[in-house]
């Protein structure tokens, strides 16, 4: 073993010390979230790992920056194994994978490293591009660290540079190895290997332990480089989309079950040991790319939220915390010095919420699952703005003054407007619904229950769905009935506002109700309704079959069992807007279109630029209904301008939230556009002995 | 300060009323409780005064069946300190009977302040507060909707028609307190409530004293007609005056 | 002496204020089925004591004036004081007051001096044999109650604009009454008395609200409602939620489920379709009126009046009307 191998091998017994030091230090840190068990359902988590980890799935969303990425990811994966054997060759210098696989695989192998190495530099060249000369809006702000992206793209750059330049410098340097280590399977290094064969062997020598080396240090550096920069990711985000919920397992969106009873001095998070040790890991496996942002709402209209600033914030101050908590933690490192340190006390003061995340961003959030839908590494941005917003309610009362009468409303009338119970059904008069009172005194069991939900039964417009809706299922003759004074408010938008505490008072006393009319099928229009009773009931007991009501229109339509008047009408230009509980919350995309195709044949069916998993929410969702929207562009203005920009003559949606902020969008555009629910357009259809009103009196009437 | 809340347990105003059997009360079928608003707002203009000062203790006193209880202890989560239920199955109609009872237990309480809301929502008298400051001998200063409380004495505002009263008064005094002087009540977290659960509450008869005013009956009001289209366009305005004046009677 | 009556008759710069009329002739009605006499006792300063004549006019057979400096304005403890003495010695079946923002305080004081309830803000007294009959609405105006007040004496406060100003005119003959307690030992002073002037009528107190929404159309459409508003004279300005988000009024004009829940006399609701956010802030008002373009406005199902067109026409017209209206009284 020569001299140079026995320093390579403390250079590179440091580097990687160094680096395992920190990767234990990182997953120490980790052990100040609380903990969660992930680790059930190990199949689906490796389906996820493979589709969204190694085939990047999510990433390639965005075509150019996706394909720009995988190229560099797979790159890497290929790069890798060449990376192992560089750096065992500097110890061992007789190794080589040579040694060990048949030559045809191995030069296959060889060939795989020459080619992979030209695929990474064109991705970064064109990365570096984007980042210096034309950034997108997501590349820019307060949060991101941009030079550092720069640097690491021109590090990844270098180490493509030195394998070239270390094997072409190897080709021209000795000719025993020129003979049996090259040949068509490293064109590249050949090439230059070829342009540079007439210099000295007393300059080649140096110069090709020089690239050797410096292709190492940069490896070894660019690995310890990772744990302090949010370049972490390449050692994390593999481990983060295996650990993920938000593309399952379980059901999309679903808040964490809370259990309240527990004597704990802290409900909800207001620091990042309130948070999970998942939570931690996202910080780790944020790259900064900014999809997540890009798409979120609240931040395209100008309010203070960032998804991404939510997950850097959590990761900085967990940088902070955690050393100082070191002794608690058994980390390496004193904490006693770091608060003795000047800043050391602040940084104990400090919290994540206020000192790095403001109640206006939280508050900002309408709970649409874009960001969450966007994220290439499956981070969960809402599930850490959830658990902030029930800090700051459950232990503190804090929101903002206008959701109060909200809460209250909800305490004294079970639904989020202050209407009396004993209203709740008159929609209801005159059109012969039993109640399931009335139907258990008569000794029925109803097969359906119709949940009309707070909007359907008290605000006017949302009124003629819900009748629209029940013409529907009675022209189906389907055997139904509703709740009548006895429905009540699930708890959603309580528990979306971070009420947890109301949330399931509601939520419980709705399940009573249910059971007690040994309730088994539900259908109702309210996306809101419909996720969670179908999905969160389950956390309190309640398990039911929620359907809603655009894919049980569908079925009914596909079984026959509505009779509809298709035989004539003029042509109606129509785009759908999708609700996020419906679509991005449960995957409900295709049964509204087909719905409203099925009603209408003479239609057209226009989709906006942003539509289906890309849809943008409308504004109202995660309780922003009852919060004023006092910054920036109003979504609802910024949405309808999308869809009216369709050239759609009516706008179909599937909830009774997104018709009040579309309708009020329109109307602020001025545009003559209706807004339709879909059941109301299949109503309008119905054959004549039910129709009162068509699709098209209801357009042609505004 | 040592500061005492007299609240009430009152329907959500929200409901819709039925008159019960007897026909001189209102029915509870179906009905919600809760603090009254003004209550509520004195809660939190005391636990505000506290606040500002910094230490003293927020007792909270309901006269009222045992669910008023559930009063105190929303009052609790709020941010009070103890609570007082003096229990009577009913709650009279005659302020004065109450007053005894409420006096009775303030006596020696040693209060520097003692608030009420300016009115309870249900049955809208607003007597109670100012009998008990007589009762008890205090300064009194009804419907305050600004105060400020520095060394021993108070000063406050108190709208009257068309303008605004000035007052100065010494402690220990009595306020009710209107609309305007908080502007909201606190929102009860879960942690308050949580700690509501094991703060000191008191239960014991109220000391209710002869009833003097009685109710007879009770009814509702006409119902309010269906709404009608009056007209279109600027045509139907002289038909709208003559309802507003002749039927509606608000012009 | 014992069927008589005690009007606590409220003055205001030396006159007497509407309600006190309307607090004497109540008590007539009173005085009338007892068989007794209506006195009406005020307090001031120098010269209070012209204002007998119109209390005379309204049915007062006697009127008590205490004539004091330290009177002239309402000073709660000496008041209170001269009431109960007064009463005590007169021996009235009942003393009534204006349910003002002064009868309101004044009225249990006395109740407390003299050990007897209140019946407070009551819209109409009878007699029933020997008691005394109120009717006071309650919850809101929900529900109203009929009390019997059979101790004496019967506190009673009337609610300003219950009843009208009688005309069976007695002869209001003047008693000097010496205050019971000299109104500089009290202990609750008032230090001043700032009158409205100009103050915007705050949205929770006005009688009648004229309310904008997106039917308007631009920030500076609101002087339509502004005017209609000042037509009223008693009216104040509110607006929907769409409204104040956009900027064009001040979120604190906001009424709605986010923003203030009001419930006047009278509502308009101008260019407001009628999303729930809004109809949970307004709907407990006693009349609504809605002018909407757009004839299946949910508004329309809440409004009592409705009338359907171009709010840029109806309402200059409507402003004007009120104006006509306002002016013949």
């Amino acid at each position: 073993m020569s001299g140079q191998n026995i320093a390579f091998l403390v250079v590179l017994t440091l580097a990687l010390g160094f680096f395992s030091y920190n990767i234990q230090r990182l997953v120490s840190y980790l052990r100040l979230g609380k903990s969660e068990n992930r680790l059930d359902e190990p199949g689906r988590r490796t389906w996820n790992l493979l589709t969204i980890g190694f085939a990047q799935t999510k990433i390639l969303r965005e075509r150019g920056a996706g394909l720009s990425h995988a190229s560099v990811f797979w790159g890497f994966l290929v790069l890798t194994a060449g990376t192992a054997e560089i750096l065992l060759h500097g110890v061992w210098p007789a190794f080589s994978f040579e040694r060990f696989l048949p030559r045809p695989i191995w030069q296959l192998f060889m060939l795989s490293q020459e080619l992979f190495a030209v695929v990474v530099l064109v991705a970064v060249s064109w990365l570096l591009h984007r980042r210096l000369v034309a950034p997108p809006k997501r590349l820019q702000g307060k949060e991101i660290h941009g030079t550092e992206a720069v640097i690491i793209l021109c590090v990844i750059a270098s180490l493509m540079l030195t394998i070239y330049t270390t094997g072409a410098l190897e080709y021209a340097a000795d000719e025993r190895v020129r003979a049996t280590h090259f040949g068509w399977f490293r064109p590249i290094s050949s090439l230059l290997g070829t342009m540079l064969s007439g210099l000295p062997g007393r300059i080649l020598h140096p110069a090709y332990d020089i690239s050797y080396w410096a292709h190492a240090l940069l490896v070894l550096g660019f690995l310890n480089f990772l744990p302090y920069s949010k370049h972490l990711h390449v050692v994390s985000s593999l481990i983060n989309v295996w650990f993920s919920n938000t593309s399952g397992p379980g059901q999309a969106g679903v808040m964490r079950a809370m259990d309240l009873d527990a004597e704990v001095e802290q409900f909800g998070a207001s620091d990042v040991d309130h948070l999970t040790w998942k939570n931690l890991l996202d910080g780790y496996s944020c790259t900064e790319c900014g999809r997540c942002t890009a798409a979120c709402p609240a931040n395209i209209t100008g309010k203070p939220l960032s998804p991404r600033k939510i997950v850097v914030d959590t990761r900085r101050r967990l940088m902070e915390k955690a050393p100082l908590m070191a002794g608690e933690l058994d980390v390496p490192g004193s904490a006693a010095a770091l608060l003795a340190a000047d800043g050391g006390a602040t940084a104990l003061g400090n919290v994540l919420l206020d000192n790095y995340i403001t109640e206006d961003e939280l508050w900002a959030c309408t709970s649409c699952r874009a960001c969450v839908t966007e994220c290439p590494v499956s981070i969960d941005q809402l599930d850490i703005i959830n658990e902030l917003r029930r800090g700051l309610v459950l232990n503190e009362g804090r929101f903002p003054e206008e959701v109060q009468p909200t809460f209250e409303s909800l305490e004294t009338n079970a639904s989020p407007w202050a209407f009396s119970p004993a209203d709740r059904a008159q929609w209801s008069e005159g059109l012969n619904i039993p109640t399931y009172a009335e139907a258990f005194a008569e000794g029925k069991r109803p097969d359906i229950l119709f949940w009309v939900g707070c909007m359907g039964s008290f605000d006017d417009r949302a009124k003629k769905i819900t009748v629209a809706f029940a013409r529907i299922l009675q022209a189906a003759k389907i055997d139904f009935a509703i709740l009548g004074q006895e429905e009540t408010c699930h708890g959603d938008p309580a528990r979306r506002l971070g009420n947890e505490y109301l949330y399931q008072m509601l939520a419980k006393g709705a399940i009573e109700t249910l059971d007690r009319y040994e309730v088994k099928t539900i259908v109702t229009f309210c996306p809101h309704c419909f996720h969670q009773m179908g999905n969160e009931f389950p956390q309190l007991g309640g398990s039911y079959e929620v359907i809603h009501h655009s894919t049980y229109i569908e079925r009914l339509l596909n079984a026959n069992l509505i009779p509809l008047n298709t035989e004539h009408g003029k042509h109606l230009t129509m785009t759908y807007h999708d609700s996020c509980y419906l679509g991005r919350y449960n995957d409900v995309y295709s049964a509204p279109r087909e719905t409203l195709k099925r009603a209408l044949p003479v239609l057209t069916l226009v989709e906006p630029a942003r539509t289906e998993s890309r849809g943008l929410c409308c504004g109202a969702g995660g309780g922003r209904m009852f919060v004023d929207e006092k910054v920036g562009k109003r979504i609802n203005l910024e949405r309808t301008e999308e869809l009216v920009a369709t050239g759609a003559d009516t706008i179909a949606v599937a909830c009774p939230f997104c018709m009040t902020m579309m309708t009020d969008g329109v109307a602020k555009l001025g545009k003559d556009v209706a807004v339709l629910d879909i059941s109301e357009v299949v109503a309008g259809q119905l054959a004549p002995v039910h129709a009162h009103t068509t699709a098209r009196e209801l357009v042609a009437g505004d | 300060m040592k500061i005492a809340v007299c609240i009430k347990r009152v329907a959500d105003m929200g409901a819709r009323f039925q008159i019960g059997a007897d026909g001189a009360s209102v029915s509870d079928a179906g009905i919600k409780y809760d603090i009254s608003d003004f209550d509520e707002w004195a809660v939190e203009a005391a636990l505000q005064q506290n606040e500002k000062h910094g230490g003293g203790e927020v007792t909270v006193i309901s006269l009222g069946p045992v669910a008023a209880q559930e009063t105190i202890r929303k009052a609790l989560a709020m941010g009070a300190d103890r609570g007082v239920h003096l229990q009577s199955d009913v709650i009279p109609f005659d302020g004065f009977a109450i007053a005894q009872a409420l006096a009775a237990e303030l006596k020696d309480g040693g209060y520097d302040l003692i608030f009420f809301g300016r009115i309870a929502v249900d049955s809208a008298a607003g007597v109670t507060g100012a009998m008990v400051a007589e009762l008890l001998g205090l300064p009194c200063v009804t419907a305050v909707s600004k105060l400020d409380i520095a060394g021993g004495t108070g000063t406050a505002e108190r709208q009257v028609e068309g303008g605004v009263e000035t007052l100065a008064f010494p402690l220990p005094a009595v306020c009710t307190i209107d609309q305007g002087l908080v502007t909201q009540a606190r929102y009860p977290s879960l942690k308050g409530i949580m700690a509501a659960k094991k703060k000191p509450m008191d239960s014991k008869p109220a000391q209710l004293g002869a009833l003097s005013v009685t109710v007879r009956t009770m009814e509702l009001p006409p119902e309010r007609s269906a709404g009608r289209i009056v007209g279109e366009g600027a045509a139907a305005v002289p038909e709208l005056i003559r309802l507003l004046q002749t039927e509606a009677k608000v012009l | 002496m014992a069927n008589n009556i005690l009007v606590i008759a409220e003055t205001r710069g030396g006159d007497v204020r509407k309600v006190a009329l309307e607090v004497v002739t109540a008590a007539r009605v009173l005085a009338d089925g007892l068989g007794g006499e209506v006195h009406a006792m005020v307090f001031g300063g120098a010269g209070i004591g012209s204002v007998a004549p119109r209390l005379g006019g309204a049915g007062a057979d006697a009127v008590l004036v205490v004539e004091h400096d330290g009177l002239a304005l309402y000073n709660a403890e000496a008041v209170a004081a001269t009431v109960a003495a007064q009463v005590t010695a007169g021996g009235y079946r009942a003393v009534l007051f204006g349910a003002s923002a002064m009868g309101q305080d004044l009225a249990p004081r006395i109740g407390a001096r003299l050990r007897v309830g209140v019946a407070a803000d009551v819209v109409a007294v009878s007699v029933d044999g020997t008691d005394i009959v109120v009717r006071h609405p309650m919850n809101t105006n929900k529900v109203i109650a009929t009390m019997v007040l059979a101790a004496t004496p019967a506190l009673v406060s009337v609610r300003p604009g219950a009843v009208s100003v009688g005309t069976s005119a007695k002869a209001g003959a003047i008693q000097a009454v010496s205050p019971a307690m000299d109104p500089a030992a009290g202990r609750v002073k008032v230090t001043g008395v700032t009158m409205g002037g100009g103050a915007k009528l705050d949205l929770a107190e006005a009688p009648v609200i004229v309310s904008g929404g997106r039917g308007l159309k631009a920030a500076e459409n609101f002087s339509l409602v502004e005017d209609l508003a000042a037509a009223f004279g008693n009216a104040a300005v509110g607006a929907t939620r769409a409204v104040t988000d956009d900027g064009w009024r001040p979120h604190s004009d906001q009424i709605g489920q986010t923003g203030r829940q009001v419930s006047p006399d009278l509502y308009v609701a101008v260019g407001i379709s009628g999303a729930i956010q809004h109809i949970a802030g307004m709907r407990n008002s006693k009349t609504i009126v809605a002018i909407n373009k757009d004839k299946d406005a949910p508004i329309f199902k809440v409004a009592d009046y409705g009338i359907v067109g171009d709010a840029f026409e109806i309402v200059p017209a409507l402003t004007a009307a009120v104006k006509a209206a306002k002016a013949q009284h």
